[in-house]
């Protein structure tokens, strides 16, 4: 049985390792790896070959001052043209001028094809002298790019308001300028075989478990896949259980948020071309905290925490608890309020699960056609969906009002998760309890929360168990769990994710 | 395969998780009939009962403690063959050790079946009325499926999460129910003999059952945990727990009226009322709370065998699923064989006297065995120890 298991097992593997070898192939590594010659001619030809003679190539050629040819290569619309132009050839055919290199901030050489092409089609220009083997990189990366905003998913009442953008060296920035640390790591990589994504692992040595770190780069580094748009392909492909609802790698938008993770030993890799940077490992409490905790006082804040976890609770168990209630448990609800509902329930054709998951279908249609709809009317259409289609549907009868007021609190207690994508899971579940509600009342819905449960306790992310720190149980990370313990009493970092500094301040230097 | 070679640090029992295995392996369907059992013999001196039964517990799984500390890292199936067999014979062990990993596996695996068809006669007859017991019974074993399919890890820390669910609710139905207590129920304070203490206990001892689960976990226990600290405070917090519920019981009742009621627990729960009138009558939410309960006793017990025939059999995780999922069709039939709840508790009764025999008698006769080898063989010693 095993033996046929794991046979069958080494057949997958094996087939899947041939198809990204093809795959692979296909790319960039079809760019056969040739020297470059001494000759500008055939080298401009030898690139318009690789490049397929792309109508964007932009080739000048001229003469540097000692009369040799020379040319340089770049793509339109990627390469600032005033660097260019000022800096490579005006400088290079100035007679005065005593060198013979361009005067660019950021300048590399190389005689292989390959690293040439690589170059030209992430926006350096390329010039290259004749009688030289050598052609010069220059960075003159300058497309028109978005300015650092404040984020659109995650937003605080208090603390900085700047988010991340499009460019990915903008967004290291944005983290250096908070972390002035020099044991602040920051690790290049490239994945995507066609779109040749530029991607920063960032980790503080001395603080994140090195063997953690080498898991997450070395998942990373298997990525074979063929492109990479978001850092949700990442996200997705480097996770420990592909198949789990929940989401085992944070991820966000704030700076801020990723420097204070980085300092709990965690790990945040950042994906060139989106504002939303990753953050592993992720645990249970990403569902309801949020930078802002740190920044207000602790005492709102451990409310605020409270409220948050209610709410998520109430997000994911009140349609199901009404459901349960109405239709199994009557006898446990208040004699006048059961009184009361039953009236508001006496027109209504429909037993509750179907009424619940209509109204529930009904919100879910509005939500989603709201972030959908060009900015103005959004707000619009919520407001008519769930005023007048709420209150049409009671006075037609089909739904009770209980059942309005059950579904508007769901609603409004999804979205005070801070973090949206955790946030999708329980809207997610909401639809399975419902069912298992209307089927067993609340046995099902106890039979669904110890599944979910069992399920979680299972989940790990990059080897550190997803209920961290309820269970394994740890007493040090449940100071900073459900209430936020006040930050003088935070001295030591959580142990959970395995740190190597446990201090982070010292008590005595910071009495009153 | 050994347990515990190079397993990382966090897939070890810790101690707390050790005792939250105990203590909601224990506590279980038995509370629901403890306190007529438990009154039944002593009367109005029935909460006597938890706190002697539990004497006996601690005994027992202190011996089985030690046998975890003689033998590190290997669980009764493993240290069984050790202590059956010698150094001449090793396939001596194997053979002499099948009928006690028999003895064991069987009493786990149909105090499984029990213990959800109690459940299933509860629900049936106190929330889901219209529903089938057999349903119930189903949905229960597919939950014990379920965390089958998982590592011992993961069992320790369902548990653990668990934990707080199945503590609370008793908690909270004993403390508010002395609101209603008639102190004079539990007067005279003491009029047993030690025969009819020792008869009580025997009632009564269907509620200890389940630490036998350690036999297993035990070795997978974190180097540095005391296992005997891990027992004695599981069984600590069930004797305070069932203490309470006893005297609650008695007091508000009497023990002439908790004779006639099959679920005195919960008719206690629905004495109860709660503050502020959010819920009218909670013994719905009680039983819902209580699914936790009896999950993780059947899951445990389940989840012993399943991973006991995964050690027997030397086989990997996939092999304990696939036998998981098999061994659920007889236990169902096995859990239906009881005609009606009378021979239902004639069975938990048999199962009590049997846990009685596993939780005493094996540890103690391995005891024996192994203090005789070591006298035996005094200069091979090493090699006995393994």
């Amino acid at each position: 049985m095993s033996q046929f298991w794991k046979a069958w097992q080494k057949r997958k593997d094996t087939l899947q390792e041939k198809g990204l070898k093809d795959h692979a192939n296909k790319s960039m590594e079809s760019v056969s790896d040739l020297r470059l010659t001494t000759s500008v001619d055939e080298n401009i030809s030898l690139i318009e070959y690789q490049l397929g003679k792309s109508d964007d190539l932009v080739v000048r050629r001229f003469q540097v001052k000692s009369g040799k040819d020379a040319a340089i290569i770049f793509l339109d619309g990627m390469v600032d043209r005033n660097i260019i132009s000022d800096f490579i050839i005006r400088h290079m055919t100035n007679p005065n001028s005593t060198y013979d290199d361009p005067a660019t901030n950021e300048m590399d050489s190389t005689d292989g094809l390959r690293q040439v092409i690589r170059n030209i089609l992430s926006g350096s220009a390329v010039l290259m002298i004749q009688g030289s083997s050598n052609a010069f990189l220059n960075n003159t990366r300058g497309w028109d790019r978005r300015s650092v905003e404040e984020p659109q998913t995650e937003s605080v009442v208090r603390g900085p308001r700047d988010g991340f953008c499009e460019t990915l060296c903008v967004n290291s920035a944005l983290i250096r300028f908070r972390l002035k640390d020099p044991n602040l790591r920051v690790r290049h990589m490239v994945v995507g075989q066609r779109t040749q994504t530029d991607i920063y692992v960032m980790y503080i040595e001395g603080l994140a478990h090195p063997p953690m770190v080498q898991e997450i780069l070395s998942r990373i580094e298997r990525l074979n896949m063929d492109s990479v748009l978001e850092s949700g392909y990442i996200e997705q492909m480097i996770q420990d259980r592909r198949w789990s609802p929940f989401p085992q790698i944070q991820n966000t938008e704030r700076p801020d948020k990723v420097v204070a993770n980085l300092l709990e030993g965690k790990v945040g890799i950042l994906v060139d071309g989106t504002p939303f940077g990753l953050i592993a490992p992720a645990v249970i409490s990403q569902f309801y905290q949020s930078p802002e905790d740190y920044y207000e006082r602790f005492y709102i804040a451990t409310l605020i925490r409270f409220i948050r976890v209610i709410s998520i609770s109430i997000a994911l168990l009140l349609p199901s608890l009404y459901i349960a209630f109405s239709a199994f448990h009557p006898e446990m609800i208040p004699s006048r309020l059961v009184i009361a509902m039953a009236a508001g329930r006496s027109t209504v054709p429909f037993p509750s699960l179907i009424e619940a998951l209509f109204m529930e279908l009904a919100i879910e249609i509005l939500r989603e056609a709201s972030v959908r709809l060009p900015g103005p009317i959004g707000p619009t259409i919520g407001i008519v969906g769930a005023l007048v289609v709420g209150e049409a549907a009671v006075s037609a009868g089909l739904v009770s009002p209980v059942m309005v007021i059950i579904v508007a609190v769901t609603t409004i207690g999804s979205f005070a998760s801070p973090s949206y994508s955790a946030a999708i899971a329980i809207r997610m579940l909401r639809f399975p309890v419902m069912l298992l509600a209307g089927m067993f009342g609340l046995y099902g819905i106890m039979l669904f929360l110890i599944v979910i449960l069992i399920h979680l306790s299972s989940l790990k992310s990059f080897g550190v168990p997803y209920m961290t720190p309820l269970s394994p149980l740890n007493l040090s990370g449940m100071k900073d769990l459900f209430i936020r313990a006040p930050h003088h009493l935070l001295n030591k970092r959580p142990t959970m994710f395995h740190v190597q500094d446990k201090i982070r301040m010292r008590e005595e230097e910071n009495k009153e | 395969m050994s347990a515990g070679k190079g397993i990382p640090e966090h897939q070890t029992l810790s101690l707390w998780q050790q005792i939250c295995l105990i203590t909601s392996t224990l506590i279980g369907v038995g509370v629901l009939t403890l306190p007529r059992a438990t009154s039944s013999k002593l009367f109005e001196g029935g909460w006597v009962v938890p706190i002697v039964g539990s004497t006996g517990a601690f005994f027992s799984l202190w011996l089985i403690a030690r046998l975890s500390r003689r033998f590190p890292e290997k669980t009764f199936i493993e240290y069984s063959q050790i202590v059956w067999g010698s150094v001449k014979w090793p396939r001596l062990g194997r053979w002499l050790s099948i009928p006690w990993i028999t003895i064991y596996l069987l009493y786990m695996y149909l105090s499984t079946g029990i213990a959800s068809r109690l459940f299933g006669e509860v629900v049936v007859t106190s929330v889901l009325l219209n529903t089938p017991i057999e349903v119930i019974i189903i949905t229960m074993f597919m939950l014990a499926l379920v965390l089958c399919w998982h590592e011992v890890e993961v069992v320790a820390r369902v548990n653990e999460l668990l934990f707080p669910l199945i503590l609370l609710p008793l908690l909270f139905i004993a403390l508010a129910s002395f609101q209603k207590a008639e102190w004079s129920n539990l007067l005279p304070i003491f009029r047993g003999t030690p025969r009819s203490v020792i008869e009580g206990v025997y009632e009564g001892i269907y509620s200890y059952s389940g630490f036998e689960i350690m036999f297993m976990f035990f070795a997978f226990a974190h180097k540095n945990t005391k296992k005997e600290v891990a027992g004695f405070y599981g069984i600590l917090i069930a004797m305070v727990i069932y203490t309470l519920i006893v005297g609650a019981s008695i007091s508000v009742f009497g023990y002439e009226e908790l004779q006639r009621v099959t679920w005195p627990t919960l008719e206690l729960v629905k004495t109860t009322q709660v503050p502020g009138l959010i819920l009218e009558r909670i013994e719905s939410a009680f039983l819902a709370v209580w699914v936790a309960a009896v999950f993780t006793t059947v899951a445990n017990a389940y989840y012993v065998v399943v991973f006991g025939l995964r050690q027997l059999l030397h086989k990997d995780i996939i092999f304990q699923r696939v036998i998981a999922t098999v061994l659920f069709v007889p236990m169902f039939f096995f859990a239906l064989w009881p005609q009606n709840i009378v021979e239902i508790f004639h069975v938990t009764s048999y199962l009590g006297l049997s846990s009685l025999v596993i939780n005493l008698a094996i540890p103690i006769i391995y005891w024996i065995v192994i203090l005789l080898k070591d006298w035996m063989f005094k200069p091979e010693r090493k090699n006995v120890d393994g």
